[in-house]
């Protein structure tokens, strides 16, 4: 989404201060008042007709949002204090610059050159967008203590939704219990040690530019999100060409955009500005869902008699999960995160977020996390079924031991509710720069899985291991691939390349004889007995022409029950074939063929 | 509608340097060669079904530098049973290749709709069973391994001769012999061998 990159600091010093306080410099903060006075649309004779500002964004549409903004993330996540004059940088631009640096004239965007020489004594480093992710967890970290529903807009912002949590704080009207959240928030995140804004507004995008108005951030009321935004500057969207062009043709508001009529934008522009129109007017980037897709998407399985054993909770998450794609699916839809809700038979609830594209999941796999704050879980953007178990697994496990008394008692319901619907558009990160796949791959794969189940499409992930066979394992399409363990490495005793074309899944018997017709053995000294002269597989004699070997494996000498001791031969017959034996206990076996 | 191309060294077994999306190319006697036609997919996906047994690793490096096939751009679908063309029909979509070995010979009018359906997704078929409207027909007729001798080294490599037959080849019979793959890994037209020599092998 485009929101990803929102302009550094509209900041503090909302649309009602008229000077702009340190941390804003350079952002023209118009005054109000202008929006009505100029709207020379595009063959625009009036603008009372089709939804003007304020209209369509009354509160039972637009969800309220608090929104936590911590300003300068890209400085703070390297470790620099904004009462430093620093700079991240990336490709000799300034991505970012702490307040200090902006109060000397540093500007987001700027050539580094220009902004040495605004600040000579800046302090620049690179941009890290690992730390960036990985450091803003501790926020989301304390921010979910609060609500468990936290969404990381990206690292830097993360966004809650008002109702309920504000219910739950209480006051005496809207006005009270939202103010009281808002500055329990905002304390909450400050006492972690971070500089923060809380705003609250209907939608997102308000709520955003509401956490940066002065002093830590704002209320706007219901249905006041589009008089709010009226007099920001129309850079706040986000769209270069959008803020190029509509200055001149004399719209430099919010607000001014906000009442060109939206047919008229929808006729004229594409599909990316009607969105930026929907946001000017203080709507939620996608038109509201018909329905509330919480109360309608949402899949629960309840269990009766409850259920004490995890396995029978996880196994009925598989379906669930199963049942949830399949209603996005129906609906175009995919979901960024999922939550999972699981209820006791004492009526305790305890739900969690579980997020797909974010360093949450990864936190389950060491390792997984440095990925730019990026792994995901489920590749391909479909929730693989598995995937969701795991993590009710995962959760069910950190409540096997309640800190009261007589324990959990039995699960007697589970939920799954998607959250942060977005429209599926079939694209997804790869984890550790693996191969994408791309949603027409997913979607013919979704479709032997339908016919045959989940395990019956694979892919092949590389692996550790001696015998070519042990070196892949085939991993169903959309579950976690195996960590990045022992593929690397060296493993004595491995069968030297080409490798084979074919590998048996299960290995053939074979009969191995020496010139004198006796089979041959192999000593515990790996000692081969008589050269092989012939091998007989399924009745068919084979003369050998060459041979090599023996490679003795000793596997899993520490595990008793594993341990095994063989040794492999390659061999190769008069017709032509070659292959790779394996003797093991006085047995030979065909583990692979070179065909 | 674009060929899928092929390893350049396989030019001089599949005319047109590339397989035409919709027609079926068998290959017999070799699983090595049905992966050798993969490994010049590139970035494209490749789908294979009905062969568990198939070790699609050992083609990663059939292209050297150029690469082989990308076994994280493969599908494997192990035990299709009698779905099979179902599966290859809903991989045919997404995928630049499917190779297939079905249970039994496929019936005309399945045969039909999967190469209707191969066409219009731009995907080549290969299959390592009996296909009667396969366009052209891949046959490793003999090998000769290097590297192994009477219980000393280990294998290096392999000249294949392949056999080009079919409607879809350019000279019918041809003989080529190929590194598949040769010491280096890579998959290379091999020089010529005597006759003689030839026929002592191909025995």
């Amino acid at each position: 989404m485009s929101r990803a990159s929102l302009p550094d600091a509209p900041g503090p010093g909302g649309p009602g201060a008229e000077a702009p306080d340190s941390r804003t410099p350079g952002f023209e903060v118009p005054s109000p008042g202008t929006p009505g006075a100029e709207v020379p649309g595009p063959g625009t004779p009036g603008s009372q007709d089709s939804g003007g500002p304020g209209t369509g964004g009354g509160a039972g549409t637009v969800p309220r949002v608090l929104v936590v903004w911590c300003p300068d993330w890209p400085v703070t996540a390297v470790g620099l204090d904004a009462s430093v004059p620093a700079a991240v940088v990336a490709s000799g631009r300034v991505e970012a610059c702490s307040a200090a640096a902006r109060a000397t004239g540093v500007r987001r965007g700027q050539r580094l050159r220009d902004a040495q020489r605004h600040c000579p004594g800046l302090v620049v480093r690179d941009r890290d967008p690992d730390a960036e992710g990985r450091l803003f967890e501790t926020v989301a970290a304390a921010v979910s203590t609060i609500t468990p529903w936290v969404e990381v807009v990206r690292p830097g912002v993360c966004a809650i939704p008002v109702r309920g949590a504000a219910r739950y704080h209480g006051g005496a009207d809207r006005e009270t219990a939202e103010e009281s959240l808002r500055i329990h928030v905002q304390d909450t995140v400050v006492e972690r040690g971070f500089d923060c804004g809380v705003g609250i507004a209907d939608g997102l995008f308000a709520a955003e530019l509401a956490a940066r108005t002065a002093d830590g951030g704002a209320i706007v009321p219901p249905g006041g999100a589009a008089e709010f935004l009226a007099p920001y500057p129309v850079t706040v969207l986000n769209r270069p060409e959008l803020a190029d062009l509509l200055p001149r043709l004399g719209i430099r508001t919010l607000g001014a955009f906000a009442a060109l009529p939206a047919r008229h934008v929808a006729s004229r522009f594409g599909a990316d500005e009607v969105r930026a129109h929907r946001l000017a007017r203080g709507l939620d980037v996608r038109p509201p869902a018909p329905r509330p897709p919480h109360a309608d998407l949402s899949v629960a399985t309840e269990f009766d008699p409850p259920a004490t054993a995890a396995e029978q909770v996880v196994f009925a998450a598989k379906t669930l999960a199963e049942r949830l794609h399949e209603a996005l699916a129906a609906e175009a839809l995919t979901c960024v995160r999922i939550g999972v809700e699981v209820t006791d038979a004492h009526g305790r609830t305890q739900s969690r977020l579980w997020r797909y594209d974010g360093g949450v999941v990864g936190r389950g796999h060491g390792g997984e996390t440095g990925v730019a704050g990026r792994s995901n879980g489920g590749e391909g953007g479909a929730l693989s079924a598995l995937a969701v178990a795991e993590r009710v697994r995962w959760q069910l496990s950190s409540w096997e031991a309640p800190p009261d008394d007589e324990g959990v008692g039995g699960i007697v319901l589970l939920r799954l509710l998607p959250d942060q619907l977005v429209p599926d558009e079939g694209r997804q990160e790869a984890l550790w720069g693996q191969v994408t796949i791309s949603d027409r791959i997913m979607r013919a794969a979704a479709r032997v899985q339908a016919m045959l189940g989940h395990q019956a499409i694979t892919r092949p992930y590389p692996a550790g291991g001696r015998a070519p066979g042990e070196r892949v394992v085939r991993v169903p399409v959309g579950d976690l691939p195996p960590g990045p363990a022992a593929s690397e490495g060296r493993w004595p005793g491995r069968i030297p390349d080409p490798a084979p074309a074919v590998v048996h899944p299960d290995p053939l018997p074979v009969r191995v004889t020496g010139a004198d017709g006796a089979p041959v053995t192999v000593s515990a000294r790996c000692a081969v007995s008589a050269p092989p002269r012939q091998i007989e597989i399924d009745g068919r004699v084979l003369p050998v022409t060459a041979w090599a070997g023996p490679w003795p494996a000793r596997e899993r000498w520490w595990d008793p029950a594993r341990f095994r001791r063989r040794a492999r031969f390659q061999v190769v017959t008069a017709d032509g074939g070659a292959r790779l034996l394996v003797v093991e206990g006085g047995r030979w076996y065909v583990e692979a063929d070179y065909a | 509608m674009d060929l899928v191309p092929v390893l350049p060294a396989l030019r001089a077994v599949i005319p047109g340097g590339g397989l035409r999306p919709g027609t079926v190319t068998g290959v017999d006697g070799s699983t090595a060669l049905a992966l050798a036609l993969a490994a010049g997919l590139g970035d494209r996906w490749c789908a294979v079904v009905g062969l568990p047994e198939a070790y699609v690793p050992a083609a990663a490096a059939f292209g050297g530098a150029d690469g082989g096939l990308d076994p994280m751009r493969v599908l494997l679908v192990d035990a299709p049973g009698r779905r099979w063309a179902d599966v290859v029909a809903a991989l045919t979509d997404g995928c630049a290749m499917v190779i297939v070995r079905p249970p039994e010979e496929p019936p005309a009018p399945v045969a039909r709709r999967l190469t209707t359906l191969a066409r219009r997704n731009g995907c080549a078929l290969v299959t390592t069973g009996p296909w009667a409207g396969a366009a052209l027909r891949l046959r490793v007729e003999a090998n000769h391994w290097a590297g192994v001798g009477d219980g000393t080294g280990h294998l290096r490599g392999r000249r294949a001769l392949v056999t080009v037959s079919g409607r879809g080849a350019a000279g019918p019979g041809r003989r080529v012999w190929l590194w598949l793959p040769g010491p280096d890994g890579t998959v290379t037209v091999a020089e010529h061998e005597g006759p003689a020599r030839l026929e002592a092998l191909a025995g």
